[in-house]
């Protein structure tokens, strides 16, 4: 039911079911369809709670109806996620939409989140169903398993799903401190099995700077 | 087909002698041939007294006249053209939209409040269009330009669309537009879900939105 049109437009078909979506993110919509915000990302008072707390603030509507629903958010490139039981790790701020059936959380990353900019904590998706992440141009997705591991640019990270571990290494040297690094101070490092959505722009990061 | 899309966000216009094309001030990237450019005083067609009626309602986009023979390409701001080819239909599009029209098309001012009385007038405060907006007809083509690529909805008698205003781009056809409002108690507690202003279009035509919230 989620699909795209274009790669900068999501259209879902809907017949009485309801999806999350972020706020506002509505362009247009044919049919009968009502919108309504979802406190705390629709995860209760425990949630409301927790997002405060965390700082991963997520201002999710929920749009239920009988139509067609398109959704784009400043022109972002839009990745369609299907989710098999699986958990999906993503930036709120690249959270676009998803199935209601599916359940949304918070998850501490560590390190990695200093160094992405978007701080401690990242949202999760967990279930069976669809959801759209938005990336700053086209995403790549990129394989995970035990033999291949792979470091990305915190800046460049969008999501990631499946069983992978994740940890942060620094390419810091003498360099570095003398302002001559390569621009490429601090990585993340994935090891397991999974799939990681990267994007082909960077954020600002302070791992940027150094 | 006088305008040719050369990529996402670049136009290649043909000019012959005796046609005319109009377009945005500046919007020039390159030309092929002799061709001239003159800046359009009265900012399109119809003359002072259109001139006026443009200024009053502030649609009033500086345009010039490209005259002579050879191809011009035209982009503007990074932003993603859309060329719509009208058959004797009217266009409605905001005049700061407007990349380059061909000079076969008549442009006038609509006054918004003329559809749909007060609520045209609040329609076009809310979705920052103004109160007037501007219009095509004719047989020719347009090229309108959109933050982030735009695509087509059709509007059907059984099936109106409901739009969002910062969305909004352009239509046409035989279609009524008004402004819906679904304010309920959640937005004046500032829980609203960011989707309060609606167009609703119904009657029978097409849409164009754009996949941006962000007027140009």
């Amino acid at each position: 039911m989620f699909r795209l049109q274009g790669s900068k437009v999501l259209a879902v078909d809907m017949t009485g079911d309801a999806v999350k979506a972020k706020n506002g993110s509505m362009v247009a919509y044919d049919g009968e369809m009502a919108f309504k915000k979802l406190s705390g990302g629709g995860e209760g008072i425990r949630g409301m709670v927790t997002r405060r707390l965390t700082g991963e603030q997520m201002t999710v509507m929920e749009v239920k109806g009988h139509g067609t629903c398109w959704f784009a958010d400043r022109a972002s490139e839009i990745n369609l996620v299907t989710l098999q039981g699986d958990k999906l790790y993503v930036e709120s701020s690249n959270f676009l939409a998803a199935d209601a059936g599916l359940r949304t959380g918070t998850t501490f990353t560590g390190a990695r989140g200093a160094a992405q900019g978007n701080g401690l904590f990242t949202t999760t998706l967990e279930g069976h169903g669809q959801a759209a992440i938005m990336s700053d141009g086209p995403a790549v997705v990129l394989r995970v398993s035990a033999q291949y591991p792979l470091t990305v640019d915190p800046g460049a990270y969008v999501a990631h799903q499946g069983n992978l571990r994740q940890s942060f290494q620094s390419g810091v040297t003498f360099r570095t401190l003398y302002g001559e690094g390569g621009g490429e101070a601090f990585q993340i490092r994935f090891e397991g099995d999974g799939l990681v959505y990267v994007q082909p722009s960077e954020r600002n990061t302070i791992a940027g700077d150094v | 087909m006088a305008f040719r899309e050369l990529n996402s966000k670049m136009i290649e216009a043909t000019v012959a002698p005796g046609q005319r094309l109009f377009s945005q001030r500046g919007a020039m990237l390159a030309y092929r041939g002799e061709v001239s450019f003159t800046p359009n005083l009265t900012g399109g067609q119809g003359g002072v007294m259109s001139m006026i009626g443009r200024r009053v309602a502030n649609e009033d986009t500086p345009l010039m006249t490209v005259e002579g023979s050879g191809t011009v390409l035209f982009g503007h701001g990074g932003h993603h053209v859309q060329v719509i080819n009208l058959s004797g239909d009217t266009l409605y599009v905001e005049a700061d939209r407007l990349l380059a029209f061909e000079g076969t098309l008549r442009q006038a001012t609509v006054f918004l409040g003329a559809q749909g009385g007060v609520m045209g007038m609040v329609r076009g405060q809310v979705s920052g269009q103004g109160l007037f907006t501007t219009s095509l007809s004719g047989h020719g083509a347009v090229a309108v330009m959109a933050h982030g690529g735009v695509f087509e909805v059709p509007i059907t008698a059984q099936r109106p669309v409901h739009v969002d205003p910062q969305a909004y781009v352009a239509h046409h056809g035989d279609v009524r537009n008004r402004l819906s409002t679904a304010l309920g108690w959640r937005d004046m507690v500032g829980r609203g879900s960011g989707e309060a202003f609606q167009l609703e279009l119904s009657g029978n035509g097409t849409v164009y939105v754009q996949a941006s919230e962000e007027k140009l």
